[in-house]
């Protein structure tokens, strides 16, 4: 077997895939374990392991009420964030699914929000939400619709309301694009069909779209599940996690644990508790993708 | 064929040739501090002329703002890539430190760099060594409209009768400027904090820090004045938990607040962008009965123990502390020359340079430890938690001095 082995094809493709591999080693599996290391031990503010302490970081971060409402905070925020993004990229999608005057100019259009960088995104809100030359207030003002509009930047509610717009205005286009091309794999003849049993547009949607598109629909949200969890960039740019720590999700709560106040020990419980949040959230849809067949 | 040989071994040999000449080029990093007012041409003119005097040695000024300085650093040192030289709040020093990176600076400057700095400014020195070198320093002192107001206040309480006579808010415009987001630290609590007598730890007879005292009478008084301007005379510009620093500098610039508390690089940032009002400058106001007090801030540029080109980081230091580069540098940050050379250049007799140095036997520094930026945050977000109603002063306090002792092991 063992002689087989070198006189076939596989060796190269073992060959091929040598460099991949050690770049997964090195910059995915050694940072992901260290960090589980860094969780269970007293670190120094290199980053160094000390000495074992067994759960004192995650204790650390349990007894910390704060800790629980950031965990609540970033679970609220990626539920919404998600559900939006999902339904207005959907209704988006289907819109562009139809053929009309413009369409290659709306699907430019609706792609911009993804092309452009995030962090630039974001400071560009940062300026259309400042109450003093900021566009938003402006216009609501001047168009009458709100005389008083809050400063969206500094109270809890609207700081986190403006965030959430803000993922949700960057995220939209990427579901966009994947329920599109989902739509357009779906083949015409099953409508052509439904018409000829007297299909309404509802039930078309509800009986033909819908199931066919779960696969892509499955994938598309988990995908935005775990991005949406680490959004980092667009509270960091828009808040910094203020007013206070109003803002503040588990992926900001850990910079600024790691980086500012250089505790690598409790910023690494939190960061294997991110892990082991979105690992369970991925195992379970994952889960239902298989079992639903969609392979 | 052979000429076609020829010519490619000549290639070959001249690229080697450039190669060569750039792989035996020592290359010299610097961590620089974007300062409100600085140019981005400052910054590469300073390399050019550098690398034009120096040219063994590649110069590579890594440009960052102000307010993201300490946690870029902070990832460069974690990630055990230290820049050669960097800029730093001098309050780091004691966290770098603590980390074991920081060279002691003072054997590898020139006798001439070292007589030509005021000592008095050399806060980099930890029990008698010399870890950072200063690279400015300043009090921080009032802004003020002076088409609008006559006479700068002398105390907070004659500072808020004038705001409740300026204010205007139909009109955007605000008779006291106040930040309450984030940026590096939280000076706006340390005016009227220091202004109230207070500081932030009770200082033991040893000279180290003892237990949080945001808490007490002063501290206390100084957030419940704060909270007052913002939330029962309304003097301030509304939201103050939306504003940073330098947007609240930009409010100023655009002539929609009245009084303003900033350091020198306001008045570099005012001569730039031509203000179009008359503005004037007096020193931090204080409350009344106590003595007059503001903060001091002085940034120091530090050697890195890591780095293999010492000497050469050396070199830049003299070259950026020669008089017409500091002078420019000066001119650009607003801040009092920190080489005696440039003491009696006729730039720094301006009104602005004179309150900040008039001010400067009365001030007092940042505290100096390893777990200030935590405090920091601590305190800020309580002082935020005031100004939304969500706490009290006291209660504020009381829980942010509780927590810093917690921290401290106290």
């Amino acid at each position: 077997m063992r002689g087989k082995f070198w006189r076939t094809e596989s060796v190269v493709a073992y060959l091929f895939m040598v460099p991949a591999s050690v770049f997964l080693l090195v910059f995915m599996f050694y940072p992901i374990v260290y960090v589980i290391l860094m969780s269970f031990f007293r670190v120094n503010k290199l980053g160094d392991l000390m000495s074992f302490s067994g759960w004192a970081n995650f204790r650390f971060m349990f007894d910390k009420p704060e800790f629980w409402q950031v965990v609540l905070r970033s679970c609220i925020w990626t539920a919404i964030a998600v559900a939006v993004k999902t339904g207005l990229g959907l209704v988006i999608a289907l819109l562009l699914n139809v053929e009309f005057l413009g369409k290659k100019l709306a699907r430019t259009l609706v792609i911009i929000p993804w092309a452009s960088s995030v962090p630039i995104s974001a400071m560009i809100w940062q300026w259309t939400y400042n109450n003093d030359f900021g566009l938003l207030n402006h216009t609501l003002r001047v168009l009458g619709i709100w005389k008083n509009p809050p400063i969206w930047l500094a109270e809890p509610g609207s700081a986190f309301a403006a965030n959430l717009w803000v993922d949700i205005w960057c995220g939209i286009p990427f579901m966009a694009l994947v329920f599109l091309a989902g739509l357009q794999a779906i083949p015409q003849e099953l409508y052509e069909a439904a018409e000829v049993d007297g299909a309404t547009s509802w039930t078309k949607f509800r009986f033909v779209t819908l199931p066919l598109l779960s696969g892509v629909l499955t994938v598309a949200t988990l995908l935005s599940t775990l991005w949406t969890f680490n959004d980092f960039n667009v509270i960091y740019v828009l808040t910094a996690g203020g007013p206070g720590t109003s803002t503040d999700i588990l992926i900001t709560y850990i910079y600024k644990y790691a980086f500012q106040y250089l505790r690598f020990g409790p910023a690494a419980a939190m960061a294997v508790i991110t892990f082991a949040i979105l690992l369970t959230v991925s195992i379970i849809y994952a889960r239902s993708y298989f079992k639903e067949g969609a392979f | 064929m052979k000429k076609w040989m020829a010519v490619g071994l000549v290639v070959v040999f001249l690229l080697g040739l450039v190669m060569g000449a750039s792989a035996q080029k020592k290359k010299v990093s610097v961590l620089w501090a974007e300062y409100d007012g600085l140019t981005p041409d400052y910054a590469a003119n300073l390399e050019s002329a550098f690398e034009k005097e120096y040219p063994d040695i590649d110069l590579n000024i890594i440009s960052t703002p102000w307010d993201k300085m300490h946690d870029r650093l902070i990832s460069f040192v974690a990630g055990k890539q230290p820049p050669d030289l960097s800029v730093i709040g001098t309050r780091w020093l004691l966290e770098l430190m603590d980390m074991g990176v920081v060279e002691p600076i003072e054997q590898w400057l020139s006798k001439d760099l070292l007589n030509n700095i005021d000592p008095a400014l050399m806060e980099g020195k930890i029990k008698g060594v010399l870890y950072g070198l200063p690279v400015a320093a300043g009090t921080r002192l009032m802004y003020y409209r002076s088409d609008l107001i006559d006479k700068a206040p002398e105390t907070f309480e004659e500072m808020l009768q004038i705001a409740q006579k300026i204010n205007k808010p139909e009109e955007k415009f605000y008779a006291v400027g106040m930040s309450g987001k984030k940026y590096v630290e939280l000076t706006e609590y340390a005016y009227y904090l220091f202004g109230n007598g207070g500081y932030f730890f009770e200082i033991l007879p040893d000279g180290s820090y003892g237990k949080c005292t945001v808490n007490d009478e002063a501290g206390v008084g100084a957030l419940t004045f704060m909270n007052d301007l913002v939330n029962t005379y309304k003097v301030t510009q509304p939201g103050v938990a939306a504003y940073r620093r330098d947007e609240l500098q930009d409010l100023f610039i655009s002539g929609n607040l009245g009084i303003f508390f900033s350091g020198g690089f306001t008045a570099a940032l005012l001569e730039q962008r031509g203000a179009q009002f008359q503005w004037s400058v007096a020193p931090m106001p204080h409350f009344e009965g106590k003595p007059q007090s503001t903060i001091i801030i002085t940034d120091s540029i530090v050697l890195f123990k890591d780095s293999q080109v010492k000497a050469e980081a050396a070199k830049f230091l003299d070259f950026f502390y020669s008089d017409p580069w500091r002078l420019e540098f000066d001119k650009l940050v607003g801040f009092p020359p920190v080489t005696k050379s440039l003491a009696n250049d006729s730039f720094f007799q301006k009104p602005v340079y004179q309150v900040m140095i008039q001010q400067i036997p009365g001030a007092k520094g940042w505290p100096l430890m390893p777990e200030w930026p935590e405090c920091n945050d601590i305190i800020w977000d309580n002082i935020v938690a005031t100004f939304l109603g969500e706490k009290t002063p006291q209660k504020a306090m009381d829980d942010a001095a509780q927590e810093i002792d917690s921290i401290r092991g106290m």
